[in-house]
């Protein structure tokens, strides 16, 4: 064997980062920070903090097609194009499906973006501290293992999460959803103020209602400029308005002057050491050269999103590891999960004809879960919580059918109704048969095997549908809204973007991939702390819990090598 | 759901909203992507007649240009070619030749040459036999209301994403810098363009 010494040492480092998402971002800012000299890879192109958001300052006729996909995007693209969010404003964040294939045994949309910063540039950004009960609802219903954490392990990694990120909210006291470190809220606009006061009063505030808690800047943060009100956030932002690695991770790793950010580097899987039992580096392919390279480190944090990180460790396997690195449990792979959501209720709003709004908000309302708590009982477990919002509509419904002329341009440019509309977003059980596992009969551009998908939501989640159709109804008539209308306009796995769980943490490595601090029971200077590490996924929006999980895993990890533990 | 409220719904969609082809094709992304088939090469004629056709779809009004001026000569051919399936695309190509000849038919001129009156009246006509269709997909309809249809959504879209139409028809600011959930509505007001 033919060892290039030199090419070892420069391509050798204390920490490699695989990913440069939300929690790659976070793991090369930690450890950086702390002096390690950390190696980022990611596996497409780079993106610079504002010079590369081509159409963030576009006016809505600067796009040719009115912000619509082409038949050419639509065939490069057959499943970014299922849902909303990939569109021609923001088209270059989405991944070319043909390049990339998966399969499905059951439809699984897998929404996927590959370039420096990850999906951190397109996020929802709603941002939720998960409670005290979230953290014991494995133990106490005995669906997936037990969290090997509580609350209190978390809450001080969420404060310092929170402080850097930027997270605007309201502070309201509700035990599922703990307060934290806020920067001041957003406003609700009238119709959400009065229906938010008709609701906590029929309620006795055992349901309550708020602003939503969201990583946009309300007031300057740390150098970076606060929301615009423009409601273009998936464009990437030119004010660093909302937390992206771009925005505010990025730039604290590179001020230490210890990153190296490696872009088009695919890490294929990670060189395990049948000597000493630990991971000795990852073998990468250069995306544009199709090249073989390897780099070492003492450390390596696997951030490549859910099912990116699982297929890497899924693909890691030796005499040692023959079912994937780290998998002696058998349950790399499974207990895959996603929030369920687009099903609600909607109405109007009558009596506001004299308001209307100024300005775009990237944010909603947010009902924080309220079933199954205290009084509350339902006949699933778990529950869900709602995101909305009301507005004033621009294309009026009380035009004449199919109308034209000068009567139908007046409706169209004035202000319409007030609607108001609740979608729950509920909490998926963690189910062994959902699974994703490598199939190698097919391959990807860069030859590697494909994942495969089997995921489907289950009896629990079909009957809380029900639930947050009829709740949200219930809701919104008794808080006086017209013409109420439930919906339920077909969910599947992987729609809610909030994929989770396959590298699950627990207390006993039978049982689990990873331990308390994300570290891989039986690889230690592996961590994992992206969702694939999620025992279960309560019903808030996650990417806030990774960022505290990759924090508090960073801090242990670098103690531990200081200990010469690691 | 009775059926009292499925027709309701129905109508309520077909009022204000756009038709279900255009939501399925523009919105939700629903359709696949089929064989590219022929492309269709619109003439400077067929330009023109889509122009003046969206300019009686939205009209220039004493404070904002209309159709016409705003492109849509130019924007509904080229999301035609871009943006629709085969099917769609050669039922509005054919769709608009029946247009062209049905308005030499009945009203002896080439329907540019109208006035506006009786552009108003012949695309009405045109209306009035798609609503008795009772549906807001194009499936299974003639070309020449396909054509109408799909016309009247693309000139809605593309009226409203220009420029006249966000600025002088709609009110446009690019950076709000502030949000007011409860602004007080001023006279004359127009909706927001985004």
């Amino acid at each position: 064997m033919n060892i290039n010494t030199n090419l070892k040492a420069e391509n050798t480092y204390d920490a490699i980062v695989v990913g440069s998402g939300i929690s790659g971002g976070w793991a090369a800012k930690e450890l950086t920070e702390k002096g390690l000299r950390v190696l980022m890879l990611e596996r497409g192109e780079n993106i610079e903090h504002i010079k590369d958001y081509d159409t963030a300052m576009k006016n809505p006729w600067e796009f040719q097609h009115a912000g619509r996909l082409t038949e050419e995007q639509k065939s490069t693209h057959p499943v970014q194009k299922r849902d909303y969010p990939f569109q021609e404003a923001n088209a270059k964040w989405w991944v070319n499906d043909l390049e990339c294939p998966y399969t499905e045994d059951k439809r699984f949309d897998w929404y996927r973006g590959f370039h420096v910063g990850g999906k951190s540039l397109m996020w929802g950004r709603q941002s939720y501290r998960f409670g005290q009960a979230n953290f014991e609802d494995d133990a106490k219903d005995g669906y997936g293992s037990d969290w090997p954490i509580r609350y209190d392990d978390l809450a001080p990694w969420y404060d310092y999460a929170e402080q850097f990120a930027g997270i605007s909210g309201s502070k309201e006291n509700w035990p599922l959803c703990p307060d934290g470190n806020f920067l001041p809220p957003m406003d609700l606009n009238i119709v959400e103020k009065t229906v938010k006061k008709r609701i906590e009063e029929k309620y006795n505030r055992e349901r309550i209602m708020m602003i939503g808690r969201v990583a946009n800047l309300t007031v300057p943060h740390k150098g970076r400029g606060n929301c615009q009100y423009r409601d273009l956030c998936s464009r990437g932002c030119p004010f660093g308005a909302y937390f992206s690695t771009q925005s505010a991770t990025l730039p604290a790793a590179v001020a230490t002057n210890k990153l190296t950010l490696r872009p088009y580097s695919i890490v294929n899987h990670i060189i395990y050491d049948k000597d000493t039992k630990k991971a000795k580096g990852v073998m990468v392919i250069d995306a544009q050269t199709q090249q073989t390279m390897e780099f070492y480190a003492r450390i390596i944090f696997v951030n490549g999103s859910t099912l990116g990180s699982t297929f890497i460790l899924l693909n890691s396997t030796s005499e040692a590891h023959p079912n994937g690195l780290g998998n002696g449990s058998g349950q790399l792979g499974h207990n895959l999960m996603d929030h369920h959501f687009k099903c609600g209720a909607s109405g109007d709003a009558t009596g506001f004809e004299d308001k209307y709004t100024y300005g775009r908000r990237a944010n909603g309302i947010y009902i924080p879960r309220y079933q199954n708590i205290g009084h509350d009982k339902r006949d699933y477990l778990r529950g869900f919580g709602y995101q909305g919002g009301a507005s004033r509509e621009n294309w009026q419904d009380d035009v004449a059918e199919l109308s034209f002329g000068s009567g139908l341009k007046e409706k169209m440019t004035s202000p319409g109704k007030w609607t108001i509309g609740l979608g729950g977003f509920g909490e998926m059980l963690p189910y062994y048969e959902n699974k994703v596992y490598i199939n190698h009969s097919k391959k990807d551009k860069w030859g590697q095997p494909v994942l495969a998908i089997d995921c489907e939501y289950k009896e629990n989640e079909k009957k809380m549908r029900i639930d947050m159709m009829n709740d949200a109804a219930e809701m919104l008539e008794s808080s006086g809204m017209k013409n109420v209308k439930t919906f339920d306009n077909e969910c599947y796995p992987g729609m809610a973007i909030h994929e989770m769980g396959t590298a699950r943490m627990g207390k006993d490595p039978k049982t689990s991939v990873l331990n308390k601090w994300n570290q891989m029971h039986e690889v230690s200077n592996v961590f994992v702390t992206d969702g694939s590490c999620m025992p279960s996924i309560a019903c808030q929006n996650p990417s806030l819990t990774f960022m505290a999980l990759t924090a508090r895993a960073c801090d242990y990890a670098v103690s531990e090598m200081k200990n010469n533990n690691l | 759901m009775k059926r009292r409220d499925a027709l309701k719904n129905v109508a309520l969609l077909l009022g204000g909203a756009i038709s279900a082809t255009t939501m399925g094709v523009l919105f939700k992304s629903c359709t696949n992507p089929q064989e590219s088939g022929e492309q269709i090469n619109f003439s400077p004629e067929d330009r023109k007649l889509l122009a003046d056709f969206a300019d009686i779809v939205i009209p220039a009004t004493k404070d904002s240009a209309g159709a016409k001026l705003a492109g849509l000569g130019e924007f509904i051919p080229m999301m035609i070619t871009d943006c629709y399936p085969e099917k769609e695309r050669s039922a509005f190509y054919k769709g608009m030749q029946e247009f062209r000849q049905k308005a030499i038919s009945d009203y002896k001129k080439d329907f540019s040459a109208m006035t506006v009156e009786e552009k108003n009246h012949y695309v009405g006509s045109i209306r009035e036999m798609v609503i008795l269709q009772s549906t807001n997909s194009t499936d299974g309809l003639s070309p020449l209301k396909t054509f109408f249809i799909l016309g009247r959504d693309l000139t809605l879209i593309g009226y409203f994403s220009s420029e006249i139409g966000c600025t002088q028809a709609r009110a446009y600011v690019q950076v709000p810098g502030r949000y007011d959930g409860s602004a007080v509505l001023k006279p004359g007001q127009k909706s927001w363009a985004t």
